[in-house]
C-alpha cells in the first residue's frame, strides 16, 4: 500500500480537499436555502383551510406577501411597518410599476387570532392604493403537527 | 519534496491513509445540527377575494338580492339576515352551491371576529366550489 502510494499519484487520491469543497457547497446550499423561507415570520399562526385551492408552486414573482401578526402589527420581509409607511411603500409600488400597478398580488398572512379589524385596515390600505388581488394565506395540510 | 513528506509521515504512519475520525466527527456534528434545526414546511393554500374599493362600500348600502350574504360575527355566523351555527351554514352553502356556483358570496366580517373565524368561513365556501368572494368589513 505505502509502496504504491509513493510510486506516483496513480495509486491513491488525497479525498481531502476533495471532501472540503464538497462540505463548503452542502452548507452553501443548505444556508441559502433557509434563508429563502426565513423571509416571513414564523410566529405567525395560519389559520387552516383544507378545502381552499392550493398555494401555486411558481407565484408571480411581483407578489407582495404582508403579514398581519396576532397583536395587529404589520410586516412585509419581516419589516415591521406603520400603517401610513405602508401606504407610502404600496402607493410607491404602484405608482412604479405604472399600468401594471394595480395588478400586482397581494398575499395576506394573517394570525388566525387577529381580530379582523386590523387585518381590514392593511385591505383598506391596498384598495386605496389600487391594489385589487388580494388573497388569504392559509394552512392547507399541516405537516409538522 | 514528496521525500520529505514522506519521512517526516514515516516516523508517525507506517500506512499512509485517510484518517476518517475528525471527518465522521464533523459529519455528525452536521447530522445533528440538521435534524435539530429541520421543519417540514406547510402545504399553504390560497383564498382569493375581491374586496370593494373603500368609497365603493360607502355608496353600496344595500347589495343586490341575489348575492348569498354571508356575516361573520364576533359569535357565530349569519347567512342571508338570519344567525346560523357552522354546520347549518355548511348545510345552507352546499344548498345554495348546487344552484349555481357562479353565485357571489359576499362575506361581512365584524370588526371584533377573529380572522381565523372569516377563513373558515372561506374555507366553506371554497369547499362547496363558491369562487366569487367579496369580502366586506363593517361593524
Amino acid at each position: 500500500m505505502k509502496r504504491n502510494f509513493q510510486k506516483g499519484g496513480s495509486g491513491g487520491i488525497n479525498m481531502t480537499p476533495m471532501i472540503d469543497v464538497v462540505f463548503q457547497m452542502i452548507i452553501f446550499f443548505v444556508c441559502t436555502a433557509q434563508l429563502e423561507r426565513e423571509q416571513f415570520s414564523e410566529w405567525i399562526t395560519l389559520p387552516d383551510s383544507p378545502n381552499a385551492p392550493q398555494m401555486a408552486q411558481e407565484k408571480d414573482p411581483c407578489t407582495i406577501t404582508i403579514e398581519v401578526d396576532e397583536k395587529g402589527k404589520v410586516f412585509i420581509g419581516r419589516t415591521p411597518l406603520s400603517i401610513s409607511k405602508l401606504r407610502k411603500v404600496l402607493t410607491k409600488t404602484v405608482a412604479d410599476y405604472g399600468v401594471y400597478g394595480p395588478s400586482i398580488p397581494i398575499q395576506i398572512r394573517a394570525d388566525s387570532s387577529v381580530p379582523h379589524s386590523f387585518v381590514r385596515q392593511t385591505m383598506d390600505i391596498c384598495t386605496e392604493s389600487g391594489l385589487y388581488k388580494i388573497a388569504f394565506i392559509a394552512v392547507k395540510d399541516s405537516v409538522s403537527d | 519534496m514528496r521525500r520529505n513528506k514522506n519521512r517526516r509521515f514515516a516516523n508517525t504512519n507506517d500506512e499512509i491513509e485517510l484518517s476518517m475520525t475528525p471527518m465522521i466527527d464533523v459529519v455528525f456534528q452536521l447530522l445533528i445540527y440538521f435534524l435539530v434545526t429541520f421543519s417540514t414546511a406547510d402545504v399553504l393554500a390560497l383564498l382569493d377575494i375581491s374586496r370593494p374599493a373603500p368609497d365603493a362600500a360607502q355608496s353600496q348600502q344595500t347589495p343586490p338580492a341575489d348575492m348569498i350574504r354571508v356575516a361573520v360575527l364576533k359569535e357565530g355566523f349569519a347567512i342571508n339576515g338570519r344567525a346560523v351555527s357552522v354546520e347549518e351554514l355548511d348545510a345552507l352553502l352546499k344548498k345554495l352551491a348546487q344552484i349555481s356556483t357562479k353565485q357571489t358570496v359576499m362575506v361581512n366580517c365584524d370588526d371584533q371576529s377573529l380572522h381565523g373565524k372569516l377563513i373558515q368561513a372561506l374555507d366553506m365556501c371554497a369547499s362547496h366550489g363558491l369562487t366569487q368572494i367579496a369580502v366586506m368589513s363593517g361593524k
